[in-house]
């Protein structure tokens, strides 16, 4: 047998993360991306693309115009993921033999607008197999030309943090010299519905943090980061993934659990797999729904990991811009991390205006803050009791 | 010092065909008479808590049920943040999103859609809080979930680890069908679940183009269980006593294996 990682011991060293791409409802680049959350854009729109009528809320982050889809993708899950890897490809160079780049990418809901329809339109019923959540994995990969281990990752909403953190073992185990990582996630009818029923939506904007929040909106996004081994990097870097951690709630399905145990506990797995101290944290990208419920929970494990530090170190919500992008969202928020690191700028909470007493973190609100993290941690849930935590530092 | 390496402790296999590999046949495709799926009832499990569960998250259940009995353990063996859950899947939440797609579902059934709520009642069932890892594919997939639990290991993040997979297929049957998927059959609804314990041999990750024996042994006698079909072999090769084994999947064009050591079966009294 070829082994390409027994001899190895496990190094738990940081990878370097060389570039980013997304395609996002503020930008369908990098640059667009980030000048849009430092401006406190709102990506926030009336859903034109499926029907809505029938629903309380037909607001999310839809992508108005993609790209012009390539040849072979089928899927709006697929041409998103190809967006992101054309503007990844703009900014990095695939420099690996095809057999040693893998591709791993995390999503909630995969390719299943394609599964829908298949059922409703028999001509299509062969793109069933589309709507398998792994398949716009494959398209990337494909498209790509990448020929490593293709993984997707589906642990709902916490997706994209996950993917990251095992793109990061392929490498130290040296199943892969490079890893294209990332998340994605479309806003289609079967999501909409499926939060519009559980009351989940918020009538008029998404306010996390905010006194008077009601829920969140949806948005569809993909990001993509590229890692290598911290020294076959050459040339510069975003920054560097530190560590990852994941934990599950084991309380609830859909609910996180009420002490916020997991999400501490992933939290706490990602600081030690850095050898981070809480204490060394200068910034928090936190999941930050704009539900009741998970905003205070998770500014409740927050104090409790950031100790006496929690009033100072500045935390933000990025989904008051963009909707939650599902399986998106953690990478888009380990981007931001490292464009914040990079440029000293922490972009605002958009939505936050007026301060709740059962969440009383240093939120970034307003305007963008002029502020250089070092080092970073970005949280995140999903159903499922899923927790996911990543520790980052900003490139030199 | 913990060892650095992995060993599988235990392996629980549910299949349509009956509990264990015991229960498979010699040949599934003959035993399949045409038959497209095999499917698996659903378990008859009670209390309030499984009132909204899936056939797919009860399945589950009763696949860790069996890994426990396998082992000789009871469920406070595995319970807390010492045990990691990797859980996997190629297609057992195609019945919840297309009952979902269709309006047949509930309000609250649209949880049910994500793939992470099978695995997250499991969680619940037992437990488990420790490190949680969920895959989508076929048995490359396994393979690779086998190979994430060997660096949690490694890494001290978790004291064992469960490698659980589930396959479903009677909701989507007509679709699969069409899709002309569900051929060559059967496809074999299953559950699977491994206990991945410390060793003192790390697990050798790597495609290799050799044969392997024990992959084609288990599409053979149990058809084709997709991110099952590893954990089926592991139980094949542990029946057969075998102390270290490789496990190969291959899925759409794509390659994985693994090599792991295999505990001894307990001696039963």
């Amino acid at each position: 047998m070829s082994s390409t990682s027994g001899a190895r011991p496990l190094r738990p060293e940081p990878v370097a993360i060389l570039a980013a791409g997304v395609a996002t409802p503020i930008g369908l680049d990098l640059d667009a991306f980030w000048s849009g959350l430092l401006a406190g854009a709102d990506g926030l729109s009336a859903i034109e693309r499926f029907p809505t009528a029938d629903l309380r809320v037909g607001r999310g982050g839809e992508i108005k115009k993609l790209p012009p889809v390539a040849l072979g993708i089928r899927s709006r899950a697929a041409a998103l993921l190809v967006a992101a890897a054309a503007d990844l490809g703009a900014r990095a160079r695939l420099d690996a033999a095809p057999e040693r780049i893998a591709v791993i990418v995390g999503t909630a809901l995969g390719g299943v607008e394609e599964l829908d329809h298949a059922l409703t339109d028999d001509r299509r019923a062969r793109r069933a197999l589309d709507g398998l959540y792994d398949s716009p994995a494959h398209a990337l990969a494909a498209w790509l030309g990448a020929r490593g281990p293709v993984l997707t990752v589906s642990s709902a909403c916490a997706s994209g943090a996950t993917s990251l953190g095992l793109g990061a073992d392929l490498l130290r185990e040296g199943i892969a010299d490079l890893v294209v990582a990332g998340g994605f996630d479309i806003l289609c009818r079967f999501v909409m519905r499926g939060f519009d029923v559980l009351r989940s939506l918020a009538r008029d904007r998404v306010r996390p943090f905010d006194r008077r929040r009601t829920g969140l909106l949806l948005g569809e996004a993909a990001g993509l980061v590229l890692l290598a081994r911290e020294p076959d990097a050459r040339g510069p870097r975003l920054g560097r993934l530190l560590g990852h951690g994941s934990a599950s709630d084991a309380s609830h399905v859909a609910a996180p659990d009420a002490e916020g145990r997991g999400l501490q506990a992933a939290i706490r797995a990602a600081l030690a797999a850095g050898d981070v101290d809480a204490a060394d944290l200068d910034f928090v990208s936190a999941h930050g729904t704009g539900t009741v419920l998970n905003d205070r929970i998770e500014t409740a494990v927050l104090r409790r990991v950031l100790g006496n530090r929690a009033g100072v170190v500045p935390v933000n919500s990025i989904k008051g811009a963009l909707g939650h992008t599902m399986g998106a969202a953690a990478t888009l928020e380990a981007i931001m991390c490292l464009l914040a690191g990079r440029d000293g700028w922490i972009p605002p909470t958009v939505g936050f205006e007026e301060p709740d007493p059962a969440c009383d973190l240093d939120y970034v609100a307003g305007t963008c803050r002029a502020v250089r993290p070092r080092r970073m941690l970005s949280t995140s849930l999903g159903f499922g009791g899923c927790n996911a935590a990543l520790v980052l530092e900003a490139g030199s | 010092m913990r060892p650095p390496g992995a060993r599988v402790e235990a392996v629980g296999v549910l299949t349509g065909w009956g509990e264990g590999v015991e229960a498979l046949p010699q040949d599934a495709r003959a035993s399949a008479g045409g038959r497209g799926v095999i499917p698996l009832a659903r378990p008859s499990l009670q209390g309030e808590r499984f009132r909204r569960a899936t056939r797919e998250c009860l399945l589950g259940v009763v696949a860790v049920e069996a890994m426990l009995r396998d082992a000789g353990i009871d469920r406070e063996a595995i319970r807390g943040g010492g045990t990691a859950l990797v859980f996997v899947t190629a297609a057992a939440y195609g019945a919840s999103n297309v009952e979902w797609l269709a309006g047949q579902a509930g309000t609250l059934h649209f949880p049910y859609t994500a793939p992470s709520v099978l695995p997250g009642e499991v969680a619940i069932e037992f437990g488990l809080t420790g490190p949680y890892v969920i895959l989508i594919g076929g048995p490359t997939a396994t393979v690779d979930g086998l190979w994430q639990v060997g660096q949690l290991l490694a890494g001290g993040q978790c004291e064992r680890a469960l490698v659980l997979a589930v396959e479903t297929f009677a909701e989507c049957e007509a679709l699969w069908r069409r899709a002309r998927w569900a051929l060559p059959g059967p496809l074999v609804e299953s559950a699977a679940c491994a206990l991945i314990g410390p060793g003192d041999t790390r697990p050798v990750y790597g495609a290799t183009g050799d044969a392997a024996p024990l992959e084609r042994a288990a599409e053979a006698r149990a058809g084709r269980t997709l991110a099952c079909a590893p954990l089926v072999a592991l139980a094949l090769a542990r029946a057969a006593g075998h102390r270290t084994v490789q496990v190969r999947g291959t899925w759409r064009g794509r390659t994985a294996a693994i090599e792991l050591a295999v505990a001894e079966r307990p001696i039963r009294v």
